[in-house]
């Protein structure tokens, strides 16, 4: 009981000492927490949509595995309402037209279209419609040319009744008129909905006024869904998806799991990148609070203490600070999904903070995160309490540091650091891919628990050149930082061992990201000889009218169509592969001048011929001249011969299969057969500048087609990658955050350590001002060191990642120094930053006390 | 006993460049009203230059108060402190600073030294953080002095508390300030290495012309001084000229038998 009370009264004696490590812990807990609680809300959102809209039983076209891409949804014949409206048990059957592959714009020709993602959707006004939303003004579509809205791309796009969009679906394009604004009852993920009346739905977005995307069934008093799934089963036989509301539910949480799955995966990575970060500074809190404990703990040990009382105490402790820290990171966890939601929100997906879902699981496992990092975390420390002996009551604070425990330490570091660094060398020169990402995550790990353990080895060696380039300026204040930063290297080395660990990350990943972008400029400059390439903006293919378009543009000297067909290709060892092929015009052999290892390319767009890439061919033991069964998707099927072997050393159509588009359409019904995905334009000699502006007049009528030159592609290309490389920055500042965190705690600790000394300082004449330059500058020093950690280990990643991937057409090696710049510029911003609160508590000392201090 | 190494700072002919710093009407007082507890009331004293005065009392009889006022290391509340020509209780805390670091030396108990720094860096370290390049002859003398010559390249943690207080003594020493104040410079000593050192602010005074004060409650230590004052109540009650051990302890022994309180 003894230990338990002087454990709490020593936490909350140092309640300010633990304060940031508390929130350290808060940070970690609340990431996890968020992350839970926002993708439990985005489940019960899309949940309840899907609850609250599905019919009974719904009857829709059967599923096709691999199915064509034709940009048009699959239809079934409108005789078949009248077959199910016999089904004993049916109270009612609605038909029902929706298509999410239509673009619709307004009368400026803009997309009105989300651009977050969600889909548009076009579909007819029916009877189901009112689960969801309800008419707020005007009326229900009643005539042909009549169109609802939702009420939130009203407003977005300042539309009101009366207003004109233009629909453009595959089967062509035609123009409504807005007649009502439509309110949703439930969440609207943010998708642009647009209701039709059901002839002008049917011809429109079917193009025939005989057929309905599905049927809505409801059952008659007395008989369960799953009944009347079974009646309607065996009525209309098995060419159709019949689904009961449940089973359409199961299936929406499947298709939503499968996204919100790997997203929460990423997240809960990066919260566990920010948890190893505060491991650092939670056991840097402990063991300086223990340091400072010594004389204080030897007292106890020398009255009859035992070795484990002052073991657990320690932990105790630690057990207090991860309880607090845990329970305020729940509470600020679902602050931050509350936030993550508001700002979705403002992003156009509305979700509901109504509808927040807080797991009981939840607070449970950020409690366990929280409870179990401190204590893990405060384990060494607290042995090191235990080993504390009697006579260190005696002596004087501060023990000399264990030098066989430095050489211990500096082989097992330079070890696991030569090990890791041979993996890493190993996977730079691998011959596999497979084999390479293997060695390539073993070498990541070794290195970095290495340069952990060798790094307050190194921060002998590094501060000291640091100081020799920079505090040199700095003079006698410079150099008293230097010392400081360097008298104890232990403590040195794990606070920048903390902001290594987000800048190794964001170092590596920025020059595998380079690189890549590298890659692919000179792999276009090389190898891409089109002028335009046309795509879709919103991910659907490019609709057949808009590709007429494409074709009627003036100046061109040729245009190539380009898709990709689902086919189930089977080799000559038997193995069945469902892939798709890329049938593209001959053209596209100019357009995208893919390297063969073998045969010559253009020899694979003959009537009867394809190309297989160079890693499928070697695993499926498939040789130049060999023919393959290929079966194409709701088409006929076939045998191909192999006129050509791709290499896989491309950024661009990576082990892509091709074939001439005019064979391809043979094997394929017309209505079957897929829309363009991607086109391809050159200009004729010297007409650059008129074929893309006769190109742009030709698209202008489809808002949803970019045109883009070769300029504008590797734009694009960077922009994107940018975009991701900014989203995982972002997410590693948390990791970075923490890091700052723990520098502050550790000058912080710093401070209150040498008060007698900085008291003596003071004293003897050095200024304020004087004394807080010396805190910032040892504040610097040791981010810089994190920094030339950071940096050096994450470029040794980045460098070997590419060398890797080289394998995979990241041939060119690109080291972003304005990235690695900012980064260590960066650090020297942080270190200032991180050591105002600190700097301005010495400076603010009194001399008086800071001698009488004992 | 002349020296061929010139004595501290240039003196001016007036009365008041004799004195190396001085008190008119000096009171602390902490708390207010009821709790109000005076350490220092209305003291005038005044610090002769080139003399080694000890300040002695029991403890609680303001002794520190009085040192660390008159060193600019702690405010008065009302009265006036001299150092040299400079008046010091109007003195912000940078123009203070500046005063400590280039007019004042300081000797403590313990915790003298900065344990990041050899015993040279440490002596020169008032003058480096002045920016001021150290007077090379100067220092070899201090340093020879209090013979530490085989010692300056040592680390604190790799001295005795005797070489410890030495590197003190040089460090206060070696920027020749206008006066010297020590706070119990021999308290954590046995009594050969505290002879030394006492040996030692001795010698700086009659061979270099050092100005010192020092608090202490060893009638020994007070008996290397020129003048003994004695502190009781917050007030100077007592001066004594060319003190031996036993007159200082028998001064102390009759306040003893008054039963102050402290």
């Amino acid at each position: 009981m003894t230990v338990l009370r002087t454990s709490l009264r020593n936490f909350l004696a140092h309640k300010g000492r633990m304060a940031l490590s508390a929130v350290a812990v808060l940070l970690s807990v609340a990431f996890v927490c968020g992350t839970l609680v926002f993708t439990d809300t985005m489940n019960a959102t899309f949940d309840k949509l899907v609850a609250t809209s599905a019919s009974d039983v719904t009857v829709s076209p059967a599923k096709v595995d691999n199915a064509q891409q034709t940009g048009t949804p699959d239809t079934l014949p409108a005789s078949l309402q009248a077959r199910l409206a016999r089904v004993p048990g049916v109270a009612a059957v609605v038909p029902e037209v929706s298509s999410q592959q239509a673009t619709v714009a307004d009368g400026r020709n803009q997309d009105i279209g989300s651009t977050t993602g969600a889909p548009t959707i076009v579909a007819n006004w029916n009877p189901t419609q009112t689960r969801t939303v309800a008419i707020t003004s005007g009326h229900t579509p009643l005539a042909p040319g009549d169109a609802v809205l939702d009420a939130d791309t009203a407003a977005k796009h300042h539309l009101g009744i009366g207003d004109t969009l233009r629909v453009i679906a595959g089967s062509g394009d035609f123009r409504v008129t807005i007649s009502g604004i439509a309110t949703f009852k439930t969440t609207n993920p943010g998708a642009a909905v647009v209701y039709l009346d059901t002839p002008t739905a049917q011809q429109g977005l079917l193009g025939s006024r005989n057929a309905y995307t599905d049927f809505a069934l409801d059952a008659a008093p007395g008989v369960s869904d799953d009944q009347l799934k079974a009646r309607v089963d065996a009525a209309v036989g098995h060419g159709y998806q019949v689904q009961t509301a449940a089973e359409m539910q199961a299936q929406n949480q499947k298709d939503i799991g499968s996204f919100l799955g790997p997203m929460k995966s990423v997240l809960l990575g990066f919260a566990g990148i920010a948890v190893l970060v505060g491991v650092f500074l939670i056991v840097n809190t402990f063991s300086m609070l223990v340091a400072q404990r010594t004389r204080e703990i030897g007292l106890m040990r020398a009255i009859g203490a035992s070795r484990r009382q002052m073991n657990r105490s320690v932990l105790v402790e630690a057990v207090l600070l991860g309880v607090v820290g845990s329970l305020a990171g729940i509470g600020a966890g679902i602050g931050l999904a509350v936030g993550l939601i508001r700002l979705m929100s403002a992003l156009g997906m509305h979700l509901s903070t109504a509808d927040l879902t807080v797991k009981a699981a939840t607070p449970l496992i950020g409690l366990a995160v929280g409870v179990v990092v401190t204590v893990v975390s405060a384990m060494l420390p607290a042995r090191r309490a235990g080993a504390i002996s009697p006579m260190a009551a005696m002596r004087d604070a501060g023990t000399p540091a264990d030098a066989r425990a430095g050489r211990v330490r500096a082989a097992l570091g330079v070890l696991l650091t030569a090990a890791g660094g041979t993996a890493l060398a190993l996977a730079a020169t691998a011959s596999s891919a497979s084999a390479g990402s293997g060695l390539l995550a073993v070498g990541v790990l070794l290195t970095l628990v290495g340069f952990v353990v060798v790094g307050p080895l190194l921060a002998g060696l590094v501060v000291r050149i640091l100081g020799a380039v920079t505090l040199r300026w700095f003079g006698p204040v410079g150099r008293l930082a230097e010392r400081n930063a360097l008298r104890n290297p232990r403590r040195t080395g794990a606070t920048a061992a903390a902001l290594m660990i987000g800048l190794a990350l964001v170092a590596g990943l920025s020059v595998v990201g380079d690189s890549l972008v590298a890659s692919a400029t000179s792999q276009m400059d090389r190898s891409v000889g089109a002028d335009f390439i046309i795509q879709a903006g919103n991910g659907n293919p490019i609709s057949p009218a808009a590709a007429r378009a494409v074709h009627a543009a003036g100046h061109l000297a040729h245009v190539t169509d380009r898709t990709d067909v689902a086919a189930t290709v089977t080799a000559p060892d038997g193995s069945k592969d469902r892939t798709t092929i890329a049938a593209a015009t001959p053209s596209y052999t100019d357009d995208l001048q893919a390297k063969t290892v073998q045969g010559r390319l253009i020899d694979a767009y003959a009537p009867g011929a394809m190309s297989v890439p160079a890693g499928w061919a070697k695993s499926h033991k498939v040789a130049l001249g060999d023919r393959l069964d290929v079966a194409f998707t709701s088409g006929r099927a076939t045998r191909l011969t192999v006129e050509a072997i791709t290499s896989d050393d491309t950024v661009f159509d990576r082990g892509a299969m091709y074939m001439n588009i005019a064979d391809a359409r043979k094997y394929l019904p017309a209505d079957k057969f897929p829309a363009n995905d991607m086109m391809f334009a050159a200009a004729l000699p010297g007409q650059q500048s008129q074929a893309a502006a006769a190109l742009k007049a030709a698209t202008a009528d489809y808002p949803q087609i970019k045109v883009r030159d070769q300029t504008d592609y590797k734009n694009m290309i960077q922009q994107q990658l940018d975009q991701l490389l900014n989203m995982i920055y972002a997410l590693l500042a948390l990791a970075i955050v923490v890091a700052v965190l723990g520098v502050v705690n550790t000058l912080a600790l710093s401070v209150v350590e040498r008060t007698r000394e900085i008291g003596l300082m003071r004293a003897i004449g050095l200024s304020r001002r004087q004394l807080r330059r010396m805190v910032r500058l040892e504040s610097v020093v040791i981010a810089l060191f994190g920094a030339v950690l950071g940096v050096g280990l994450g470029m040794g990643w980045g460098v070997a990642a590419q060398k890797l991937l080289a394998l995979s057409g990241l041939g060119v090696l690109s080291i972003p120094w304005t990235t690695i710049g900012v980064v260590f510029l960066g650090s020297a911003v942080v270190g200032l930053l991180a050591a105002l609160f600190p700097a301005f508590r010495a400076g603010r000392m009194s001399i008086l006390k800071a001698i009488a201090t004992d | 006993m002349t020296t061929s190494v010139s004595s501290p700072p240039a003196q001016g002919s007036d009365s008041r460049a004799s004195v190396a710093a001085r008190a008119r009407g000096l009171t602390k007082a902490y708390g207010s009203g009821e709790t109000r507890v005076v350490a220092l009331d209305a003291v005038d004293v005044d610090m002769p230059r080139g003399q080694f005065t000890a300040i002695m009392g029991p403890s609680g009889s303001g002794k520190s108060t009085l040192m660390h006022c008159l060193a600019g290391l702690d405010t008065a509340s009302s009265g006036r402190i001299w150092v040299g020509e400079t008046e010091i209780t109007k003195l912000r805390d940078k123009r203070l600073t500046r005063l400590r670091r280039d007019s004042i030396g300081f000797v403590f108990q313990a915790f003298n030294l900065l344990p990041t720094l050899t015993a040279l860096e440490n002596i020169t370290l008032p003058m480096d953080i002045a920016g001021r390049t150290p007077d090379r002859a100067w220092l070899d003398r201090v340093v020879t002095t209090v013979g530490l010559a085989g010692r300056l390249k040592h680390r604190p943690a790799q001295l005795s508390g005797g070489q410890q207080q030495r590197v003190a003594v040089a460090r206060a020493l070696a920027a020749r300030p206008e006066i010297i104040f020590g706070d119990e410079p021999t308290g954590n000593l046995d009594s050969r290495a505290g002879a030394e050192i006492l040996g030692f602010l001795r010698r700086s005074v009659d061979e270099l012309g050092q100005t010192i004060v020092m608090v202490t409650h060893d009638p020994v230590a007070a008996s290397y001084a020129d003048r003994v004052l004695y502190l009781a109540d917050g007030r100077i009650v007592d001066e004594m000229h060319a003190p031996t051990a036993d007159a200082v302890l028998e001064r102390m022994k009759s306040f003893d038998s008054r039963g102050r309180t402290s």
